[in-house]
């Protein structure tokens, strides 16, 4: 098989054949390594340019993060040093207050599929469990994700929590969401805004280079 | 003429006397508005059950709407089975959907609907029980022959996604499921079709279909994949609920401007609410004009909550002049009247709304 397979099948969005290429790939010598950088990442790199561009939508989207997903499963505990994440590590978090998760699930998918590790905290998440997150994945961006105008305000009281912790100046914060906005995020201090899932990993990739 | 009659000439695409008024008033800005306006809040006669709650409730609605000269509201029923419910605990509904509580919401974890052959026997449509909508029932008799009152359902995707617990289950089946799909919108179109047949006996006459298929860029899934998977469905609705000579109007947030002809085609008889960070009010009035009513805009996310009454009369006045000429227009918010929206503003909204919406 041709592993340009893996990324054809990959935007496509299917993840039994992008299994199926993945463990054919693996058994013909191709190097797990390869298997991301090569295939898996621009293939999520187009998905994320064809989301941009409105020719895919949430279904595409999501179908192509889950193809990802299986060869990521398959590959990911062959990585040498693999406690080391590839690019940056991620914490991700929908703010104290709102249980919505799709937004910030579309956006883990996506820093996956940018080569990040992503630490999800999942929904209503405090401040006070940012901060603990922080100290113990160590991790250079932090993302909020809140859906409500009455939600997005614990944002501020998030990146107050890392201030208190000593902790901002370790992680740079990005922030989205429904009512969220540029000059929100600048109010309230936050490092970087993404208006969707495709550019917060974008985004968040180059907050870390920026970081240095 | 009446609030009913200026909705449905509104619905008709054509002008009543005055730009009629509507709103989803959620309960804690309920009770606000009630304090504001120094409307007592009703009492029952036994206190503390979730019937007398309901009751207290639906009257509170009545008498603000009342006091505001509404010209029609959404209304909703509260399920019995999760009013009791407690801080952080789960409970299944009888369709197998899982909930939690949370600040006073529920939020949906799970579902019922795993594969394929969990369809296999499933349907909601049996399992309605008609003392769900005693509240409905009561508010319907109270002010229901002068207001336009919209009982909210749920739309095929927004049920369907609920039975596949979560969103994003639903999204990535349209591509990898798509007869999945087709069973999850058959299910929900059952349902909701015997929602609207009980509760059409009871005298409601207006449905709102709600259910977000939009976010702020566009909409959730291709036009293709909603004509193929969607529109079908909701246009079944439709011939019911027109059928049975009532009306229905369409609620999405977010920006539908590339399936605005299609609800023309289903048939809905308004659109809202026509959110005004990502629709314009104007262009979508010039579209839509003599073809399907266009309702809402008037912002909650950041007006209603943050701004002054001075900003919200303006915005009134505005968007009055963009959407209102001809007819075909009903005022009301973005979304709803939640409990971040300060209540001065919303009588802002309406005595505006009033005072600047007579028809020449």
């Amino acid at each position: 098989m041709d592993p340009q397979e893996i990324y054809r099948y990959t935007v496509d969005g299917d993840p039994p054949k992008v299994k199926e290429l993945t463990q054919q790939a693996l058994v013909q010598g191709v190097p797990p390594e390869e298997i991301i950088g090569k295939y898996l990442i621009p293939a999520m790199a187009e998905v994320g340019s064809l989301f941009e561009r409105k020719d895919f939508f949430l279904p595409e989207m999501i179908a192509a993060a889950l193809a990802m997903r299986e060869a990521l499963n398959i590959v990911k505990p062959l990585l040498a040093g693999s406690s080391d994440p590839q690019i940056g590590r991620v914490v991700i978090g929908t703010v104290r207050g709102d249980m919505h998760d799709i937004g910030k699930n579309l956006v883990s998918m996506m820093m996956e599929g940018a080569g990040l590790e992503v630490v999800d905290l999942g929904v209503d998440v405090s401040p006070e469990q940012f901060v603990a997150a922080v100290k113990a994945k160590e991790p250079k961006v932090v993302g909020l994700s809140a859906l409500l105008s009455s939600t997005m305000l614990e944002m501020r009281a998030t990146i107050q929590a890392l201030e208190a912790a000593g902790l901002r100046e370790r992680v740079k914060v990005l922030v989205g969401g429904a009512p969220v906005t540029q000059a929100f995020a600048d109010s309230i201090g936050a490092d970087g805004y993404a208006p969707d899932a495709s550019s917060a990993a974008r985004r968040s990739k180059e907050l870390i280079q920026f970081r240095g | 003429m009446n609030g009913k009659e200026r909705i449905l000439r509104a619905l008709s695409c054509q002008q009543p006397d005055r730009v009629p008024v509507i709103e989803a008033i959620d309960l804690p800005a309920l009770k606000k508005l009630a304090r504001l306006l120094q409307i007592d809040v009703p009492r029952s006669v036994e206190p503390g059950s979730h019937a007398a709650r309901s009751f207290e409730n639906a009257e509170l609605l009545c008498l603000v709407a009342e006091k505001m000269e509404l010209d029609g509201l959404r209304i909703t029923n509260s399920d019995p089975a999760f009013a009791q419910m407690l801080p952080g605990e789960a409970r299944q509904d009888r369709y197998g959907r899982t909930f939690v509580r949370k600040d006073g919401r529920l939020w949906q974890t799970a579902g019922p609907i795993k594969t394929e052959a969990d369809l296999d026997g499933y349907e909601m449509a049996s399992k309605i029980k008609a003392e769900d909508y005693d509240e409905i029932g009561y508010i319907v008799d109270r002010v229901g022959k002068e207001k336009a009152l919209f009982l909210r359902l749920n739309d095929p995707v927004h049920l369907g996604w609920t039975l596949r617990g979560g969103m994003s289950n639903l999204m990535a089946d349209f591509v990898l499921n798509p007869s999945l799909v087709h069973g999850l919108m058959r299910v929900a179109t059952d349902y909701i079709k015997a929602v609207i047949t009980m509760t059409a006996a009871m005298n409601v006459e207006f449905f709102n279909m709600a259910g977000d298929i939009a976010d702020e860029r566009t909409t959730l899934m291709s036009p293709r994949h909603y004509r193929q998977f969607v529109k079908p469905y909701q246009k079944e609705i439709v011939e019911l609920v027109h059928g049975l000579g009532l009306k229905v109007m369409k609620h999405t947030d977010g920006n539908v401007s590339t399936i605005l002809d299609d609800f023309v085609e289903v048939g809905f008889d308004g659109f809202h609410p026509v959110q005004p960070q990502c629709m314009d009010i104007g262009e979508v009035k010039q579209r839509l004009a003599g073809r399907l009513c266009v309702i809402g805009n008037i912002d909650c996310r950041f007006l209603l909550p943050f701004g002054s009454p001075d900003e919200v009369v303006e915005s009134v006045k505005d968007t009055i002049a963009k959407a209102a000429p001809g007819g075909g227009y009903i005022l009301c918010s973005s979304n709803s009247l939640h409990d971040y929206c300060k209540a001065e503003n919303f009588v802002a909204m309406v005595d505006a709304a009033h005072q600047y919406g007579v028809y020449q």
